[in-house]
């Protein structure tokens, strides 16, 4: 950017700092504000100041000001004391003049600033500095330091100050405790100036004093709100005070009562409010027990009352709540007393707190006090529960009066979050509803603490009130009580006595009135009823009794729009632990299935916990034959839609967009116009197969069952239903894949549906035998996508061969091992897919901590060269996750071990070749190549290598020095004594931090820190 | 120990106080019904305008003994996919490390918006499992469906 060219006289200067103030493009400012910059730095800089402050115009005294202050912060140091004091002098003056010569307030405000700027760098020179600038306000002109000894005393001097000095002397006092405190009270630079502000503790008493004891006369200088402002910033600074402390806390409390007077002030009333709010809450200790009761009166007064009942029925969103907020700050900085009080003063402030929760209006939209109000209950219930573990029972006397505010409580909450009738709450915008149902949450989240007091009486308060609400037909009582209720879900346990009273609820008429159509429960009801039985799953375990009847209802809610999802999870929960006594329902619940999708597409998510909650229920039926029996009548709905899907494959002609079974395959979010009938096909076999994968996990046993390692394996039969179940859904799978090969989303499902079965250890439709299993993978071809997700499978696959019988897992091993080496020989680079690397390395990991001989048996042996050769490039290289499979694949291999002989030779000659190799990785790691958050785990391999091998110096000697190392920043010497200390260590964990130094001095001492 | 508990109750009332729309984060309660201050269960709203918009993400946020000197650990429940949550649902993240951005003034709501500004802002420097780092990093399209996926499996209530 070009400079513009310094100014050469002063109305050149006045004409530049107009320019600044006026509108202007950012460019031209930019420009006029460099070439001031360059000016006040200048050592002409103090003279500018000084002939630019008598000039008439506002914004250019500002200006001057302005410079002053920048003189100030970067020339301190250049100034000799009479040059400062002189200085003082000065800007004293010109601070008076800007009182009498009609400037306007900011000017005066900005040479209040450049006199707090002053004392940062002279306090020294004038320590009581408030009272020095109230006695020349005093005599109406800039007297030197000196002077000040014969003085009158402050408060003399302030009592006679008008309203406008009164004013200008405030302004000074904020601008001072406020810049100070933003100085560093610790450090050594700014130790003393904090110091000597505190000594002026007694003069800012006198001031504010004076400043609230001003008659409420109108007129344009309003000195009491500058006052409690002033007060404000200067009690939040003293509780940042450690050291003489005393010397202006105790100025600061005289102040208290003159304070608490600016309430009967209606102007005032706000501001002090917050102010005393905003003491209490985060210095509730600057209050003494006397202005504590002072507090305590005139919370008692009738000037409160009246403010309460205003605050009660008022427009919170005109008039605020400051009143109330007062109160709640009161009560929580002395909740501990309130809660273990009897008094009656006490008593009444409780009585009042807990009507907080019951002003006019709906929460959120209009009632804004009920949130802050209900925060401080809830400190209070989180107050008696500590008080009720750690309190002798003797002692609790209070307890009664407390109980008694928490009834209120409950019972004003339970009021408030009534939903709003529907057409009432349609005129609410997104902020207010989303207050309103967090305000709900709040309220159960509280309810839920009330209960550790109260336990299971708090149900039977809600359940009498769903009782009363649902004779009287009042549907927003019946649903606030409701919803308390499932509030209380997780708190109640298999007590008799609150399934006494939920037995109430659970056989009322209530859910005969839900179950009926087009009825006249209101929808939020409905939805808070259904979720009640959700919530209250436990329950029906105990309870069959009213089980189906609840799943009935959830089975009609099901095709519904909005209740259709959660009703689904609710079935899904509720099936699934209730699985056993639910088994004579199976029947059922198919046909039930059956008749809502031949009526219509039901949400894919919602269809899949169905299934679920189904598979699970069949899961439990103790007889095999009709286990298999209920399972064949629903696989054969699924099976229908995959041979729909492969059939419109092969002929799409046969498309009918008017067959729900058809338009199962439009996904809901295609919004690019009509799907292909290849699209549809596909998308009705993923759904067909996402059901099966439900099929599958609700087919999981939830019982454990103990497992023989050393019998022999369940003869496997190729004949039987099960079998023929299992041969079904896997030929199914076959042909599906083999169709769709290019669909990876296909693949992630039956991998899905693989593992669902893994985890199994008794038979089952899923529980496929193992050769099923390692046909199934090793026939993938290459090209298949999501191989990574194949081989993932693969590695749990093994997890579960090793869970089971020993006998024949080395021949899966056998199998399986060429098929994962030779995917990882297909990948371009090392790195070019991480999950086939990761996983890849990780199977062979897992073959090598186990069974070694299948390992180093590996025909042809080439593929095991290769594996070597790679897992030491992925070591080398830059991708975290198969690095570090990396790492763990050499941590073991360099500690194998075997008793075998042969085995042994062939793992020793691998690893005298190999031994070089790993030391040159891991020292080029460690020589700066690794990233940071690598170096613990690439120092495991070290310590075992260490450890392990009498060669390992030499390799790593010979490594260090090896034309690869990748730093020049460390010299031989310290490569040596690196080495010497990690040999000396012998694989302890000190290692580790040895490996951070070194690698950090390889990267250079600028360096210090990446990921 | 008494300074744990003490940030951590400090904490909850903050919490209670002011708390992002669509979050909630409390203390788990334990067999007697007891608060356990040192275990939370906390709900991660995805973004608005974002592939998670609409999803609701449970996170258990426990806090060891050293905390605030020692960050609390955040684990999905159950695991999520993301390219920078562990398998075991453990959330990678350099403000949820002592060893990089911890800082004992974070407070739980710094880290709960943290960990929602990740879900759609993952960090490719730090994968912490390779199924989503590798769709994150090849499969765009895949990725994106994925996630739509999750969140219509943990649509928010």
């Amino acid at each position: 950017m070009e400079q513009l060219p310094l100014p050469t006289s002063l109305a050149e200067v006045e004409e530049l700092i107009r320019a600044l103030y006026a509108p202007n493009t950012p460019e031209t400012i930019s420009k006029v504000q460099e070439v001031l910059h360059r000016l006040q730095r200048s050592p002409q800089g103090w003279q500018l100041a000084q002939s630019l402050i008598s000039n008439p115009d506002n914004s250019i005294k500002f200006y001057a000001a302005l410079t002053l202050i920048v003189k100030l912060n970067r020339e301190s140091a250049n100034l000799s004391e009479d040059d400062a004091k002189e200085l003082l002098q000065n800007i004293v003056g010109w601070t008076l003049q800007s009182l009498s010569d009609g400037s306007g307030a900011f000017v005066t405000k900005k040479l209040c600033s450049a006199l707090v700027t002053h004392f940062i760098y002279f306090s020294q020179l004038w320590p009581r500095c408030l009272r020095q600038f109230l006695f020349c306000l005093d005599v109406e002109r800039s007297v030197p330091i000196e002077a000040l000894d014969e003085a009158l005393e402050t408060n003399i001097i302030v009592s006679t100050l008008s309203r406008e000095k009164l004013t200008v002397a405030i302004w000074f006092a904020s601008s001072l405790v406020e810049e100070i405190g933003k100085t560093d009270m610790n450090s050594l630079k700014y130790a003393q100036v904090h110091d000597r502000l505190l000594r002026n503790g007694s003069d800012i008493a006198c001031l504010l004093a004076r400043g609230f004891a001003q008659s409420t006369e109108s007129t344009t200088v309003d000195v009491e709100a500058e006052a409690l402002s002033c007060f404000q910033s200067w009690i939040l600074y003293a509780q940042r005070v450690s050291s003489n402390f005393d010397l202006l806390v105790n100025p600061l409390r005289e102040l208290v009562e003159p304070a608490m007077r600016c309430f009967g002030n209606e102007t005032h009333f706000q501001p002090t409010a917050e102010l005393f709010s905003d003491v209490l809450s985060n210095y509730s200790s600057f209050f003494t027990a006397a202005h504590y009761d002072a507090l305590a009166s005139l919370f008692d007064s009738p000037w409160a009352a009246k403010h309460y009942d205003e605050l009660l029925i008022g427009d919170h969103n005109t008039d605020g709540i400051s009143f109330g907020l007062l109160m709640l700050a009161y009560g929580d900085a002395k909740v501990q007393d309130l809660m273990t009080s009897t008094d009656a003063r006490s008593q009444r402030f409780l009585e009042r707190l807990s009507g907080l929760l019951a002003a006019n209006g709906y929460v959120a939209a209009d009632d804004l006090v009920f949130v802050p109000a209900l925060e401080f209950w809830s400190t209070f219930v989180e107050t008696m529960i500590d008080s009720a573990y750690t309190d002798e029972e003797e002692s609790q006397s209070w307890r009664p009066n407390a109980d008694q505010h928490l009834k209120t409580v409950v019972m004003n909450c339970w009021r408030k979050i009534q939903w709003p009738p529907v057409e009432h709450f349609a005129e609410w915008d997104s902020t207010e509803r989303a207050g309103f149902s967090d305000a709900r949450k709040d309220v159960a989240d509280m309810l839920q603490s009330i209960f550790t007091l109260n336990g299971v009486s708090l149900i039977s308060f809600f359940v009498d009130l769903f009782l009363q609400s649902l004779a009287a037909r009042s549907w927003a009582e019946v649903e606030a009580s409701a919803f308390c209720l499932s509030a209380l879900s997780d708190c109640t346990t298999d007590d008799p006595q609150s399934d006494f009273e939920l037995s109430k609820v659970f056989s009322s008429p209530f859910f005969d009135l839900l179950g009926q159509a087009g009825g006249l429960i209101p929808l939020r009801l409905r939805q808070t009823g259904l979720s009640l039985i959700e919530r209250y799953c436990e329950y029906f375990e105990r309870h069959a009794e009213y089980l189906p009847h609840a799943l009935n209802l959830l089975f009609a809610a099901v095709g519904d729009s909005i209740l259709g999802g959660p009703s689904a999870r609710s079935i899904s929960t509720l099936c699934s632990s209730c699985r056993s006594i639910l088994t004579g329902e199976a029947g059922a619940f198919i046909r039930h299935y059956q008749t809502i999708r031949s009526g219509q597409v039901l949400d894919s998510i919602a269809e899949e916990r169905i299934i679920h909650a189904i598979a699970s229920i069949i899961q439990a039926i103790v007889d095999e034959g009709q286990r298999l029996q209920m399972f064949e009548e629903l696989y054969a709905i699924i099976k229908g839609d995959f041979e729909r899907s492969l059939l419109l494959k092969a002929q799409p002609n046969l498309l009918d967009m008017s067959d729900p079974n058809f338009l199962r395959g439009v996904e809901s979010s295609n919004t690019q116009g009509a799907p292909s009938a290849e699209d549809i096909s596909l998308q009705i076999s993923l759904r067909a197969l996402r059901c099966l994968s439900s099929m599958a996990k609700g087919m999981q046993d939830v019982k454990d069952h103990v497992v023989e390692l050393e019998a022999d394996p369940r003869p496997v039969s190729r004949q039987g239903r099960l079998t023929n179940i299992q041969s079904d859904i896997i030929r199914l799978m076959v042909e599906v894949q083999r169709t769709f090969n290019t669909s990876g989303e296909l693949v992630e499902i039956i991998c899905n549906i693989f593992r669902a079965g893994f985890s199994e250890t008794e038979p089952g439709p899923f529980v496929f035998p193992a050769e099923v299993v390692t046909d199934f993978f090793i026939q993938q071809p290459l090209e298949t996508p999501r191989s990574g997700t194949l081989l993932s499978t693969a590695c749990s696959f093994v997890g579960s061969l090793y869970r089971g019988p020993r006998t024949f897992v080395p021949i899966h091993l056998a199998r399986l091992l060429p098929w994962v080496i030779t995917m990882l020989q297909a990948l371009p680079e090392p790195e070019s897919d991480t999950e086939i690397a990761q996983n890849g390395i990780s199977f062979v990991d897992r073959v090598m901590s186990r069974y070694p001989d299948v390992l180093f048996q590996l025909q042809p042996s080439q593929l095991l060269e290769f594996f070597f050769m790679f897992t030491l490039k992925v070591l080398n290289g830059k991708e975290p996750l198969p690095k570090s499979a990396a790492a763990d694949f050499w941590t073991g291999f360099i500690s194998l071990r075997n008793e075998d002989i042969v085995l042994q030779t062939t793992i020793a000659n691998a690893m005298n070749h190999l031994g070089p190799l790993i030391a040159q990785t891991l020292v080029r790691n460690m020589g700066g190549n690794a990233a940071r958050s690598e170096l613990d785990k690439l120092s495991d391999p070290l310590k075992k290598l260490v450890t392990q091998h009498v060669k390992a110096q030499s390799w790593l000697e010979q490594a260090l020095f090896h034309e690869s190392f990748p730093s020049t920043q460390v010299t031989p010497l310290e490569k040596m004594a690196f080495l010497k200390k990690v040999v000396g260590l012998r694989g302890a964990r000190q290692t580790n931090q040895l490996v951070r130094e070194f690698w950090l001095s390889c990267r250079g001492s600028n360096f210090t820190y990446a990921s | 120990m008494a300074l744990c508990q003490n940030r951590l109750q400090e904490e909850r009332k903050q919490w209670r106080k002011d708390h992002p729309f669509g979050f909630f984060a409390r203390p788990q309660k334990n067999a007697q019904g007891i608060l356990d201050l040192k275990v939370w269960e906390c709900g991660i709203p995805g973004k608005e305008k974002t592939i998670w918009e609409g999803g609701l993400f449970k996170m258990t946020v426990t806090f060891p003994d050293e905390y605030p000197t020692k960050p609390p650990k955040c684990k999905f429940v159950p695991p999520l996919f993301h390219p920078n949550v562990y398998p075991s649902g453990t959330v990678c993240l350099s403000i949820l490390n002592e060893e990089e951005a911890w800082k004992p003034a974070i407070t739980i709501k710094q880290i709960l918006l943290g960990v929602q500004d990740l879900l759609n802002d993952p960090n490719p420097e730090s994968p912490a499992q390779a199924e989503a780092y590798n769709l994150f990093k090849k499969d765009r399209v895949e990725y994106e469906r994925r996630i739509k996926r999750t969140v219509r499996e943990n649509a928010a209530p």
